[in-house]
């Protein structure tokens, strides 16, 4: 079954036609080439393919395309502007909380979506906010430092 | 995943029009376990049928002397977050806060957690502690399910294939209602569980009543122990909690899995529920 649907990707209106069975993750990746949201396990326990559906954490291999349609989405090629890389990517680089990297938009966008209702998180809350989110190089320490070091230079 | 319909009906008769037809339907609230049915193909229907858009299902109403109305696709987020779950509900907020990632509880919904009928559903506990009932409709009738006699085990319902939960209900507890939850689990987002357990007393004077104690990982669903709640009645001493918690022993029927052998299950229970008994039992000092 066919389905005419409508949503607002990174700040961008977009029309497109998706089947009943369709994941959100598959169509953001194959038919958008939104390759930052990536596919881990299919079953909502790494976070690799996390994506801000209406401001809020969701892992998009969880979400039919369908569902989505007149939401707003937000990926990791969303979160740069204009003016260069959002703060949190930039301390991401900066604090190695990058290693193979395959994480790493999943994390950015868990973090985004704490940073959006907590401006200045503790530790703890940052460890609760990553609880979805799997990195097995197991760089934990130095995303998280990443994530401290980015909220505080958002002030 | 094989190919189905995904209908997104916005009132119950439209519902009804797809759920008498001679097809395999499925009932989808947030989908954290239905898609993983759908993607081994252990479920091939032809049609997936959306309860989000239903009129009432994202309702929450609390009322001092009625209690607490939950629609069924009200997610889990809430319930870790709403105020209203905060205040009068503290056990269900601290279970919710602690159940799987923001990922799972911004998606996961109430009737579909409870449909899913896991015996790990830490969902289910707080929900057994507070006597929820199920409010469900089909095409037939409508009827209300407490949860306490949802679980048939090895996660099977006592709903019909093409019954919908269409709301929750919790009748209102006194201000002086103290509840625990306490687990242990292989991995910090709740998988891999060992063994649960809710407890739940109200304060009477100087004593605590209605007890209830609802254990999770330990049987082949998530169940009360009543043999255990009614040695508790009162102001439990050192004894008295010895024989609950062999009462709950007596009780319960873990399995070996790959992570934990029964012995050790049943041994993890019986801790997490001593120090429950403990820190409820702890607010008779306060005045």
């Amino acid at each position: 079954m066919k389905h005419e649907i409508q949503f607002i990707i990174n700040g961008h209106a977009r029309s497109l036609t998706v089947e009943s069975q369709q994941t959100l993750l598959e169509v953001l990746r194959e038919d958008l080439r939104l390759t930052s949201v990536k596919h881990g396990c299919s079953t909502g326990e790494c976070g690799a393919c996390s994506v801000l559906l209406d401001g809020e954490v969701v892992n998009s291999c969880m979400v039919l395309a369908v569902e989505a349609a007149n939401t707003e989405i937000l990926t990791a090629e969303g979160l740069a502007t204009d003016e260069g890389l959002h703060p949190l990517q930039k301390s991401f680089i900066d604090h190695h909380g990058v290693q193979c990297g395959y994480c790493a938009s999943g994390m950015l966008i868990s973090a985004k979506a704490l940073l959006n209702r907590t401006s200045r998180p503790h530790e703890e809350e940052i460890r609760e906010a990553l609880v979805g989110n799997l990195c097995r190089c197991g760089a934990y320490a130095d995303i998280i430092k990443s994530i401290q070091v980015a909220s505080r230079a958002r002030r | 995943m094989k190919a189905f319909d995904y209908i997104r009906p916005q009132s119950l008769e439209e519902a009804e029009g797809h759920l008498t037809q001679e097809k395999r339907v499925n009932i989808l609230g947030g989908g954290v376990t239905l898609f993983l049915e759908l993607q081994n193909n252990d479920l091939t229907p032809d049609i997936i049928l959306d309860v989000k858009a239903l009129p009432g299902f994202h309702d929450i109403r609390y009322h001092h002397n009625h209690g607490l109305k939950l629609g069924a696709a009200v997610n889990l987020q809430h319930l870790a977050t709403g105020l209203e779950i905060r205040r009068h509900y503290p056990l269900l907020n601290q279970t919710a806060q602690e159940l799987a990632s923001p990922q799972i509880r911004n998606r996961a919904t109430i009737g579909g957690t409870l449909a899913w009928a896991s015996p790990v559903s830490e969902l289910a506990a707080p929900m057994l502690c507070y006597d929820a009932t199920c409010h469900t409709w089909s095409p037939r009738r409508t009827r209300t399910i407490p949860v306490n006699e949802l679980y048939l085990g090895d996660f099977k319902t006592a709903l019909e294939p093409d019954e919908i939960i269409t709301h929750i209900h919790l009748p209102s507890f006194p201000a002086r209602t103290y509840g625990i939850y306490q687990r242990q689990t292989v991995r910090h987002d709740g998988r891999r569980m060992i063994a649960g357990a809710a407890t739940l007393a109200i304060r009477k004077h100087h004593t605590l009543t209605n007890w209830r104690i609802a254990v999770l990982g330990v049987d082949d669903r998530p169940k009360r122990i009543p043999e255990a709640e009614a040695l508790l009645e009162g102001a439990p001493d050192e004894e008295i909690i010895h024989l609950a918690l062999q009462a709950v022993q007596e009780n319960i029927h873990p399995q070996d899995v790959v992570y934990a052998r029964s012995d050790y299950r049943r041994a993890v229970l019986n801790a997490l529920l001593q120090r429950s008994i403990h820190s409820i039992i702890s607010n008779l000092q306060e005045s």
